[in-house]
This record gives C-alpha cells, sequence and structure tokens, in this order.
C-alpha cells in the first residue's frame, strides 16, 4: 500500500510544472482590528495540487478568497497567472474568469435549473452561443456524473449532487485554478465519498488546485503539498507523507493528533 | 413476515425495510369536516351559530336595501323617493354610470379610449400565450412605446414634430406584434424569422440578418407616417379626463415606473458609494414621511410658483409625477426588503464566477428578491391604485371625484351612498383580481425551485 501511494504521488508530482501560477508576497489582512492573514508568503506552481487546513478561525478561507477578491487584503502583493491582483476592476474580472470556486454550501443559484446554473457564466462572461455553452455543461455534468438531472432545479437534489454541479458550473468556466473551500464540510457522510471522487479525477486531469478541508485521507492521496495554518500565519508546509509522518512544529503535532483521534 | 430471516449466498441477513401502511383512518368526508371545524365542543358550536346569525343578518339587511327598495327607472332622486318609501336609487347610478368610468370626457370620443383600452389588452395578451417568442420585446413595448400612442389617442390635437414621429412609430410596432403573434400561433416561428427568411437572408451572419428587419420597419414607418399625415383627432384636454379613466392612467403610469425606479433606488440605497447612497436615503426618506395628499398639494399648487412665469404645468401631470415620485420611494424600501433577503453566498457565488455588478443584480439577485416580494410589490401596487383617490382633493374627477360629483348635480342632488356603493364594488374588484393574479404568479413561479 505505502509503495503504491508513494508512486502515485510521484507519478502526480511529475505534473507540476515549473510555471507559477499564484504568487502571494507579505501579505496581510485585517477585518476590523483583527489580525487574520499574518504575512503570507506562498507559491504554487501550475498543475499544484495544495491542501490547506488548520483550526476553525485560523485563516484559511480567507487566505483562498484572497486569491479572487471576494475578500481584500490590505498589504503585501498578489499575481494570479501574472496579473496583479489590485483595486483595477479590470484585473479583478480577468483572475476571477480564471479561477473557480467551490464553497462549503454550494451557493447554486436557486432560481435556475442546473443546467443553467453551468450555462450562465459561459454564456454571460464568455460570451459563448447558448448552444455551444450547453454542450460544455452537458460534458461537465457528465464528468461530475449527474448528466440526468440537468434539468433540474437545485432544491431538488441531494447536497452531494448539488456540490457536484457547483464544481462543474465552476469547470464551465474553464478555469486555469480551482479553489475549494471546505466542499465537504456541509455534508452527510454519505455524501462526501461522492464529492471527492470527483475531486480526485479532477486532480487527475492536472488542475492546479487549493483545497481548504480536513479531509485527511483526500490530502494524503492527492496532495503535492499540505500547508498547516493558526493564528493567520503558515506554521508549516511539507509534502503529505513529511507532513503526517513526520511533523516538525509541537503545534502541528497536536492539531494532526485532534483530527486524526477518532 | 415470516419470523426466518432470509440471507443471501454469504449467509449475511439481507434488511428489508418495512413497506409503507396507510394513514389510520380519520374523521373524512362532509360530516367528519363540519364536526372537525365548526361544531368541535361547545365553544366552537356556538362561534360557529354566531357567525353564521351575522352572515345571515348582513345579508337580509344588504337584500332588503338593494333589491327590495331598489329602484331602477326613475327620471331623479325625487322618483325614486317616491316610488317606493325611501327607495335605494340606482337609476342615478345608471344615469351617471357612463361618468364613472370616462368622466367628462365627450361622449362622441369615448370610442378613442375604449379602442386604446383594447389594444392595450391585445399588446399585453400575447404574454400569456405559451408558444409567442420574444415575449420581453413585447412586455416592454406595451410599457414603453404604447403610452405614446395611447397619449395622443386621449389627447388629441394637432400633433408636434416629435409626436409626428412618434405615433406612427407605435402603430408600427402594433401591427408588427399583432402579426408576429398570428404567425407564432399558426407557424410556430415568429415575424422577424419570416421576414429573413422570405429576403433570403436565412444563411447570412446574425448581423447581416438585422438588415431586412431594420428596412422593414423603416418602410413600414414611412408608409405610416405618410398616410397618416392629415389625420388629426379632435382635442381633449386633461381637465376632461375623468373617472375609473383617470384612476386607471394615474395609478397605470405610476404602477409602470414604480418598479424600475424603485429598483435603482433600492440599489441606490445599498450602494457603496456614498454620495449616490446618501441621495437615495434622503429621497425615500423624505417621500415617505409626507403624506401623498401634501406632495400632491406641493406638487399642483407651490411647484408652479418656483417655474418661471407664462409656463404652466398641467395639473394632470404634476399629480402623476408626484405620485410616481410618492410610489418609487415606497417601491424602494420594499425591494429592498428583498434584496436583503438574498444570502450573501449568492452574491459570492456570481461574483466568483465573474458576473460583473449589473449582471450578478440582473440575473442573480434581483429575479430572487422580486419573486420573494410579489406579495409585497403586488400589495404596494394595489394600495397605489387606491390612493389615487386622493387626487380628487386637488380638484381631479376621477372616480371618486365623479362619485362625489352626482350628489351636486340638481337631478340627483344628496345621492351619495349607491354611486359610493357603486364605486366601492368597481375598486373591490379591481384590487381583488390584482391580488388574485400575484396568488397565481407566486405559485407558478415558485413551483420550479422549492429549497
Amino acid at each position: 500500500m505505502a509503495i503504491d501511494t508513494i508512486t502515485e504521488q510521484e507519478q502526480l508530482k511529475s505534473a507540476v510544472s515549473d510555471e507559477v501560477v499564484v504568487t502571494m508576497v507579505s501579505v496581510n489582512k485585517w477585518f476590523g482590528d483583527f489580525h487574520v492573514l499574518k504575512d503570507i508568503d506562498l507559491t504554487v506552481h501550475k498543475g499544484e495540487r495544495v491542501v490547506i487546513c488548520g483550526p476553525s478561525g485560523s485563516g484559511k478561507s480567507t487566505l483562498i478568497r484572497c486569491i479572487n477578491r471576494l475578500e481584500e487584503h490590505q498589504r503585501g502583493d498578489i499575481v494570479i497567472n501574472g496579473v496583479v491582483l489590485d483595486n483595477n476592476l479590470k484585473n479583478i474580472d480577468t483572475i476571477r474568469r480564471d479561477v473557480g470556486m467551490v464553497f462549503q454550501s454550494f451557493n447554486l443559484f436557486p432560481h435556475l435549473s442546473v443546467l443553467e446554473n453551468c450555462t450562465l457564466a459561459p454564456i454571460w462572461v464568455r460570451n459563448m452561443s447558448k448552444r455551444e455553452a450547453e454542450e460544455v455543461a452537458m460534458e461537465y455534468l457528465t464528468r461530475v456524473k449527474i448528466p440526468e438531472q440537468a434539468a433540474k432545479y437545485p432544491g431538488q437534489l441531494s447536497g452531494g449532487q448539488q456540490q457536484r454541479v457547483a464544481i462543474a458550473r465552476s469547470l464551465c468556466m474553464n478555469p486555469q485554478i480551482m479553489l475549494f473551500d471546505e466542499p465537504t464540510s456541509a455534508l452527510d457522510p454519505e455524501m462526501i465519498s461522492e464529492v471527492l471522487d470527483v475531486m480526485v479525477e479532477l486532480a487527475d486531469t492536472g488542475m492546479t488546485m487549493l483545497c481548504v478541508t480536513h479531509e485527511m485521507g483526500f490530502a494524503k492521496r492527492v496532495a503535492d503539498r499540505v500547508i498547516f495554518m493558526d493564528f493567520g500565519e503558515i506554521v508549516e508546509q511539507n509534502t503529505p507523507n513529511e507532513f503526517f509522518d513526520n511533523p516538525q512544529l509541537d503545534r502541528t503535532k497536536l492539531f494532526l493528533s485532534q483530527i486524526l483521534a477518532h | 413476515m415470516s419470523d426466518v430471516p432470509t440471507r443471501d449466498a454469504d449467509g449475511m441477513i439481507i434488511f428489508r425495510p418495512k413497506p409503507s401502511q396507510p394513514p389510520p383512518p380519520n374523521t373524512t368526508g362532509v360530516i367528519g369536516w363540519l364536526r372537525f371545524n365548526l361544531f368541535n365542543g361547545i365553544f366552537s358550536t356556538l362561534a360557529t351559530l354566531i357567525g353564521l346569525a351575522a352572515l345571515v343578518y348582513v345579508f337580509l339587511a344588504f337584500y332588503d336595501w338593494a333589491i327590495v327598495k331598489g329602484v331602477w327607472e326613475a327620471q331623479n332622486r325625487q322618483e325614486c323617493r317616491l316610488g317606493k318609501e325611501w327607495g335605494t336609487c340606482w337609476a342615478g347610478v345608471e344615469f351617471w354610470f357612463s361618468g364613472f368610468i370616462y368622466g367628462r370626457y365627450p361622449a362622441p370620443e369615448i370610442w378613442r379610449i375604449n379602442l386604446a383600452a383594447l389594444i392595450l389588452v391585445l399588446w399585453m395578451a400575447p404574454l400569456w400565450i405559451p408558444r409567442v417568442t420574444a415575449k420581453s420585446v413585447i412586455g416592454l413595448s406595451a410599457v414603453l412605446v404604447f403610452p405614446f400612442l395611447a397619449g395622443y389617442m386621449f389627447l388629441g390635437g394637432e400633433r408636434n414634430l416629435f409626436m409626428v414621429a412618434v405615433v406612427p412609430v407605435a402603430m408600427v410596432w402594433f401591427a408588427a406584434t399583432m402579426v408576429h403573434v398570428l404567425l407564432c400561433v399558426l407557424t410556430g416561428h415568429g415575424l422577424g424569422r419570416w421576414i429573413i427568411h422570405l429576403t433570403g437572408f436565412s444563411n447570412r451572419s446574425d448581423r447581416a440578418a438585422r438588415y431586412p428587419l431594420m428596412a422593414a420597419a423603416a418602410v413600414a414607418w414611412l408608409l405610416v407616417l405618410f398616410a397618416i399625415r392629415d389625420w388629426t383627432l379632435v382635442e381633449v384636454g386633461t381637465n376632461r379626463w375623468g373617472g375609473l379613466f383617470l384612476t386607471t392612467v394615474i395609478s397605470g403610469i405610476g404602477i409602470a415606473s414604480a418598479l424600475p425606479s424603485g429598483i435603482v433606488l433600492a440599489l441606490g440605497r445599498r450602494s457603496k458609494m456614498p454620495i449616490i447612497r446618501i441621495l437615495c436615503i434622503g429621497f425615500i426618506e423624505l417621500f415617505r414621511s409626507v403624506p401623498l395628499i401634501t406632495i400632491l398639494f406641493m406638487a399642483t399648487t407651490m411647484f408652479p410658483l418656483f417655474l418661471p412665469e407664462g409656463l404652466v404645468f398641467n395639473k394632470l401631470a404634476s399629480a402623476i409625477v408626484a405620485v410616481c415620485l410618492f410610489a418609487a420611494a415606497y417601491m424602494a424600501e420594499t425591494v429592498r426588503g428583498g434584496l436583503q433577503a438574498i444570502p450573501k453566498g449568492q452574491y459570492e457565488a456570481a461574483e466568483a464566477v465573474g458576473l460583473g455588478y449589473w449582471k450578478v443584480m440582473g440575473l442573480i439577485v434581483l429575479p430572487q428578491a422580486l419573486k420573494l416580494m410579489i406579495p409585497n410589490i403586488v400589495g404596494n401596487f394595489i394600495g397605489l391604485f387606491k390612493d389615487t383617490t386622493l387626487v380628487s382633493i386637488i380638484g381631479l374627477y376621477d372616480l371618486l371625484g365623479m362619485v362625489k360629483a352626482v350628489s351636486h348635480d340638481p337631478q340627483w342632488i344628496g345621492l351619495h351612498h349607491e354611486p359610493l356603493f357603486t364605486a366601492a364594488l368597481i375598486f373591490f374588484l379591481a384590487c381583488f383580481a390584482m391580488s388574485k393574479y400575484s396568488q397565481y404568479l407566486e405559485r407558478k413561479l415558485g413551483a420550479g425551485d422549492r429549497r
């Protein structure tokens, strides 16, 4: 088993290129007086899969929400795909087109059918024709294994199905980077695996992924790097094997012992 | 079920969920319903009997007043009184009924109002026919183009340059809409498709396919413009407008303008730009804290004092502007309520896929917010429709104004109750219809996406 995992990881790692897609240099952010992100330095390469974990309130969600400007950072530099993330609306638009995001609470558009959820952005942002957008959408809905639900409304689907639609919706924009903000935290145990399966398959295609998650099995299987955050700082980062088997800091060890206790 | 569990090939006990059972027999049927809802215990029985007695009493009293004592044929109020002892004078209502509907609009010209109403109905009706395409264009044009045609039909008189150009536009548009609807119903393809097909542009690009459409529209416009160059309607001043017609004009314009302006104000109030926000809050709070009647008086008596001498603003126009501003402020608060009910996640998801502010609002937030707010929005419309009766106080003869005018007519002097009852009935029918339609709309739009 262990050997298997290692070779698999070596294989995956070979997909990581030298090209840098996300650069964060001493990024700081405050909510009012509360210092959420402290001097974050992070570089993500094309095709790399990064899992971010840490206790709640440690700033991990805020970190990835800064990448597509759902949160505004106050100090430091963020560069995505060579575009500087600043107050320039054009840059923000460019970045959002290339960065897909999946939320903890799915956030599907309840007044639109599953298919319309998927075609909305390609039609209105990428100016795709309706027919073309529907073809693309059906392709991705097939990939997340729910093409038969295309005509239904989000409210008629289970949580796991909704989250898979949300993943398909993001993929329809053909993003370069995918952000996952605790995608399985709002799901029943029986539905978690169907979403993780889709994410694993997505990872196999070589997509650059940043996932905030507590699914350590997923991290071990897929991640090139695991980042542990606490108090708004990156405490430790390493390859999954090193991270789980040989944590360097006592704080990491404590966290791992807590989440792996049961 | 057998007590011995079934086992599969591996010897594992197979789990079989119990079959669902029907609910226990209930007190169903008419008798059961009556017993459960009307005569369920002493208090319930007592309440039912008292309620029934009150209903019967009110109905009998009304029947006596309206039907038994009703006088339907009389030349004046005196005859009504003498015919039966203090008879209920429906004859007066009959005599004045045309006035309730059209005000003092000259009788030979009343066809213009009826025709405009018919055109509006025909213009809007396709929105409810499933096979018709381009419904948003039809609906928008009914709101934006029809008023110019109706305005000229109601007012008449010499057309100025603007009206010379715009009346044919509205006529062509209406005719095209009707042909389009017929073609859609009969052939399944709209007018645009047919024109493109018949002119042989169907293989060309979308851009090129627009040319025959624009050419056809221009030719039709010029033809109509030429055909009606000498056509004029007798001028009817707004002082002769009145009755339900005037009520409908004022509230119709108010309702049509309230939703868009309310949306703009509500978005402004939530804007991140302080100046816009302050302006919107100021406007909304000002108009919501002042009674409509005060705004009407301001518009018709004080506002002209600030205008340069010689520029006289029509009283009806001022009243309409006042009603529109008032309605916009109220609608803004209703829409804001709807906007606040939309979870933050919807904005974030929409922004994350790259939609800009107006697309987030127009495609994601407003459709959901407005649907949530349908009961309140229609409630606003109903309120506005009834509020327009206040214009009778500033001297416009709307439905209420006409009803009150009856009692000043020497023939029918002092006749109050019957006309007022008639007006109440007309208002009730209109408002009840709006309310029922809103409930239907709510059900229809809510069907797809139960959360």
